[in-house]
């Protein structure tokens, strides 16, 4: 049934290619910086219509002779122009911001008629402007905080490395940089982002209605785009904040003696200085943290119908306590893209994308000293087709090929120390993915996206695998209600290339809209995802020394289905909208710690792990204000997370540590005038999880606490108010003034709540067979002021 | 090393932004029904040789209150090793005594406890501890870790291609000291995987205890089976954990001891019954 259904969808695409129409197509821009648009609205005569790919590339077909064509993109002037039609044509369209004009501010490019009509659902737009016009803790914006302030989108507690969609774990979130994984977003333990909100076009997030061109993580995907830079004249900005300083330039490249630039490119930089200020303190002069990072990116025109991007990422945090500990992470990455507009038909782009997370950590102890060195690099191959049929239907296809090598962990002696050397072995690993994704419209009222992606991984040699007696690394003891782990009768090696372990599965994606009529539609969708690659780390927020970890012959990939309703009005010509959206989210074979497991020096992680199944299902109301001097938004999420594993709680649903009942988010943007922006948002979230002692006991000297329920209490709830002021520079002046307040009437919100033995008398350190409770919480209220200098 | 990472960002992150406060009395905690639990084991000493071997039996008490821990007085406990056994004799406070077991090295032991009419056993096999090479103190300066003071150090020699297991214990005037601190589980508890067979020059058994002019530092060496490395482990993180969400913490779990209930497993017993051997030296801090 569902096979001939998709075959008389497909008799119908290719039924409807059958009259003959004349196509135009071309790139849309922003007229001053000469910056492609992504998502533009393109309509013909008030009835056909389609938006900008993400090159700015768009394609339509319509019948010989005059049309009326409009271009809209929120913030732009609209145009309205007649065009003559004789022949398949190529048309470029320059927008103007209107920003500059009007009093009010624009939240975001999504405008509100893509809302209700587009087959899209559960997708949250930001651009880079609308994240800096928000209050951010310590002056920096910071796109995966903004992230937060939406519905479906929250984190464990401020400096938490990484954020969980719909009730889905930090390693579930696929987070793309041009396209290039990055596999740890946090600098600075989690409280700021690797993204230079200077260096970002926009940000998309899939929470849900995931489409078969992505893949390889279950929750969501986080697509990020860098700004391509000015192709019209050379600028830049420099900003100051009391974290970091940064600096931006972009500006054209030019072809010989040509008028029109054939290209652009941007270059981002930018470095924290809270370690220039550790000499105040006299334990930390000897110490230093800092992070910085690198954003690059390059386009040129190779010829009309040819295009060639660059962009890459380098960023680093360095940690040292002298003669204590050293460590430095980060990421690497780096794109190289190759865009042809084949004919006005296809478009083809192709990207070969470089991406590496390493770590190094430095015991400097006297006697002991070593380091720890860990990695994860891969090499990225996708093209991709776009086939513009007719107005009715686009199709999509193309491959995903990622190579991985994983190094868990390397030993080396530092400073002649005696230390044995040790490495442990590399891993490998080929994912793939192919799929094909169709955007249908089947009737004026109804439209359809619909996909299947097939992935497959291919565990790799050259590695030796343990062979274990039963055949598993571990066997639940039900008794006792634990694990034990089982002894390693042999090994088997398997030859460089030489295939250890398989894994495909077929993960087909839906989304379907209904008009209601102009200003109401239903929406719902379907996905499938799967992930063979799962961060292993047995604390509740990851740390920069997790580790990744490849699917095998002991580890299981994870699969998750999806499926979310929604509901999406717009009111007063746009000026509102409102959108409800449910979900149910069935995840299977997540990984989560055996109780008591150790990783750290550990090579065999699968004797520490434990597979196990979860489910999260929630609601989610957003209304926005998108015009007049007053804009923002309301969000409220009624969520429920849990996950199950064998061994774990009484082998029962337990609440996931990102499991939130209630989260209410207020977003506003206020312009006074041409000078003064006002920003502010209220967050509220009920208590999250956590595992409270229910008993004490002695032993060794010490007080140990005992456990019985997993997230078995909550800590208080979590609400907090920021506002933010934004001086803007006068006419011809370049200056802009940032000023906000984090935390504004400081409310000590508990970041966790943690019971141990006073281990103090006077300023003597002892036990001392006394218990307590404390309250940890980030962030009393904060101030802060940046400055911003264009040129 | 992890731990070691965490205890550095804790002082990181309390350098800025960070608040603790005492919620002790707000807080109520759910009880659950007490546990047996087991303090102590059997310790080859010969050095100073006991005059007997001690094991104490307790029950678990809510985590907030201050109540002494109940002691169990009215159990059996025996201990077995091959054919041989031996009675413990409650003697106070939960204490059992038996002052004829010889601790040998290379034997299995097992102790089976008889208490609320269920019975719990457990064992611990005992393997041989290196001696100090030598035995020493020094004068250190104040770290961002440490306070200054002096430290008693000692070198031993790893014996080659045997997997060992150490646990450090200080005693200051004779009497044992311990920190619930975040670098036990790096400090305290140690496995040879990276120095087999090495020589180690100027251990510290204890960093977070610094001693003075005139104090009496007795350190000890002790080699501890795998499973009870592995007890201590988990023990010392969790005793250790400042609950620092930045770096995160293990979900906290129950730490599973050596002790199976025989009669109802799901009514488990906490704590490890261990067997040592012990190395262990004397020095008083005199200025030099």
């Amino acid at each position: 049934m569902t096979k001939k259904f998709v075959y008389l969808l497909f008799l119908y695409a290719l039924g409807t290619f059958g009259q003959e129409k004349l196509t135009i197509s071309g790139y849309i821009k922003d007229i001053s910086s000469g910056e492609k648009l992504l998502g533009v609205n393109i309509i013909i005569d008030n009835s056909i219509g389609t938006t900008t790919n993400d090159y700015g590339f768009y394609s339509i077909n319509i019948e010989k002779g005059s049309h009326q064509i409009e271009i809209s993109y929120l913030g732009y002037k609209t145009i309205l122009k007649e065009i003559q039609i004789t022949n398949n044509q190529k048309i470029d369209f320059d927008l103007t911001e209107e920003l500059a004009q009007l009093d009010e501010i624009i939240i975001s490019s999504n405008n509100t008629r893509k809302k209700i009509e587009s087959t899209e659902m559960s997708v949250i737009s930001l651009q880079g402007e609308t994240i800096k016009k928000m209050p951010a803790i310590l002056g920096e914006p910071d796109v995966l905080k903004s992230l937060q302030l939406l519905p479906g989108v929250s984190s464990v507690n401020e400096a938490s490395s990484g954020f969980n969609v719909r009730g889905g774990s930090v390693d579930q979130n696929l987070i793309l940089l041009d396209e290039a994984t990055i596999y740890n977003a946090s600098h600075l333990f989690g409280f700021f982002s690797v993204f230079n909100s200077d260096a970002i076009k926009n940000a998309k997030l899939y929470k849900g209605g995931i489409p078969a061109t992505y893949g390889g993580r279950l929750s969501s995907v986080l697509d990020i785009k860098q700004k391509e830079g000015n192709t019209k004249k050379f600028g830049g900005n420099i900003g100051i904040g009391l974290i970091s300083a940064k600096a931006l330039i972009e500006g054209p490249i030019l072809k010989g003696d040509k008028e029109e630039a054939s290209g652009s490119y941007m270059l981002a930089g930018r470095r924290s200085y809270i370690d220039l200020f550790s000499f105040l303190l006299e334990d930390f002069k000897d110490s230093s943290l800092f992070f910085y990072d690198f954003n690059l990116k390059a386009n040129y025109d190779l010829n009309k119908n040819n295009r060639l991007f660059l962009s890459g990422y380098f960023g680093r945090d360095t940690f040292e306590l002298d003669g204590l500990l050293g460590t430095t992470w980060g990421n690497s990455s780096g794109t190289l893209r190759w865009t042809s507009v084949i004919n006005e038909k296809l478009f083809l782009q192709t990207s070969a994308i470089f991406s590496n997370y390493e770590y190094n950590l430095d015991n400097l102890r006297t006697g002991s000293e070593f380091r720890w060195k860990s990695s994860i690099t891969n090499y990225n191959l996708k093209p991709k087709l776009s086939w513009y049929i007719n107005n009715n239907n686009t199709l999509k296809t193309g491959i995903d090929m990622t190579y991985y090598q994983f190094k868990p962990g390397k030993i080396s002696s530092l400073n002649g120390s005696s230390i044995n050397e040790e490495e442990f072995s590399d891993k490998f690993g080929l994912e793939n993915g192919i799929y094909v994704d169709l955007k249908q419209k089947l009737s004026d009222k109804l439209s359809v996206q619909y996909g299947l992606r097939w992935s497959n991984f291919f565990r790799l040699g050259s590695q030796e695998i343990n062979q274990y007696e039963t055949g598993s690394p571990l066997t639940y003891n039900a008794e006792q209600d634990i694990y034990e782990e089982n002894e390693v009768i042999g090994t088997t090696q398997y030859g460089s290339g030489e295939n250890i372990k398989s894994f495909n599965g077929l993960e087909p994606r839906v989304s379907a809209r209904y008009l209601l009529n102009d200003s109401n539609s239903l929406k719902l969708s379907y996905n499938r995802m799967y992930q063979y690659l799962h961060l292993i780390s047995n604390t509740t927020s990851p740390t920069p020394l997790d580790v990744w970890s490849p699917s095998g012959t002991y580890i299981k990939p994870q699969y998750a289905d999806q499926l979310a309703l929604g509901y999406f009005k717009s009111f007063n010509e746009g000026k509102y909208d409102l959108s409800l959206e449910t979900y149910y989210k069935k995840l299977n074979d997540v990984t989560d710690f055996i109780d008591g497991a150790d990783l750290i020096f550990t090579e065999e992680i699968e004797t520490q792990i434990a597979q196990g199944d979860g489910r999260a299902y929630g609601l989610e109301v957003q209304l926005n204000k998108n015009e007049g001097r007053l804009t923002g938004w309301l969000s409220y999420t009624l969520a429920k997370s849990e996950t199950k594993v064998l061994g774990i709680n009484n082998n029962e649903y337990y609440p996931s540590n990102s499991d939130q009942l209630h989260e209410l988010n207020l977003v506003g943007f206020y312009k006074l005038n041409k000078r003064w922006d006002f920003g502010a948002n209220f967050v509220f979230g009920s208590g999250r999880p956590v595992t409270y002692p229910t008993g004490r006991y002695e032993q060794n000297g010490l007080v140990v606490a005992d456990y019985n329920n997993r997230n078995g209490n909550r800590l208080p709830a979590y609400h907090r108010l920021d506002i933010s002021a934004t001086l803007n520079p006068k006419k011809g002046k370049n200056g802009k003034w940032v000023f906000s307040l984090v935390n504004v009437y400081n409310r000590q919100n508990a970041a966790s709540i943690y019971f141990n033995e006073v281990g103090e008398v006077g300023d003597q350190e002892i036990a001392t067979g006394m218990t307590q409770a404390t309250k940890l919480s980030f962030f009393g209220i904060v101030p802060s002021i940046s400055y911003e200098f264009k040129f | 090393m992890k731990n070691l990472f965490i205890t550095s960002v804790i002082i990181i992150s309390s350098l800025f932004l960070s608040c603790e406060t005492d919620v002790t009395s707000d807080i109520t905690l759910n009880e659950s029904t007490p546990r047996l639990v087991i303090n102590g084991g059997l310790e080859r000493n010969t050095i100073t040789p006991l005059t007997a071997q001690r094991i104490q039996l307790m029950t678990t008490a809510s985590f907030l209150s201050t109540e002494e821990l109940p002691s169990i007085s009215d159990a059996s406990v025996v201990v077995t090793s091959n054919t041989d056994s031996w009675t413990f004799t409650h003697t106070s406070n939960g204490i059992y005594e038996n002052s004829e077991i010889i601790p040998e090295i290379g034997n299995t032991y097992t102790i089976t406890i008889n208490w609320n009419g269920e019975t719990y056993e457990g064992s611990d096999s005992i393997s041989e501890v290196p001696s100090f090479d030598d035995f020493y103190f020094e004068f250190e300066e104040e770290t961002i870790a440490t306070d200054a003071g002096y430290f008693v150090k000692f070198d031993t020699t790893d014996p080659i291609d045997i997997v060992n297991f150490y646990y450090y214990r200080l005693f200051k005037n004779n009497e044992f000291i311990i920190v619930p601190d975040p670098g036990n589980s790096e400090v305290l508890i140690v496995s040879d995987e990276f120095f087999d067979g090495r020589q180690r020059i100027g251990v510290n058994p204890n960093d977070e205890v610094p001693f003075e002019i005139g104090d009496i530092a007795t350190a000890q060496q002790l080699s501890i089976s795998e499973d009870y490395f592995d007890f201590l482990n988990e023990l010392f993180i969790q005793t250790g954990n400042l609950g620092n969400p930045i770096i995160g913490n293990p979900p906290p779990a129950s730490i599973r001891g050596n002790l199976i209930n025989l009669s109802n497993p799901n009514n488990r017993a906490l704590g490890y019954f261990y067997a040592v051997d012990i190395e262990e030296d004397t020095i008083t801090i005199i200025e030099n």
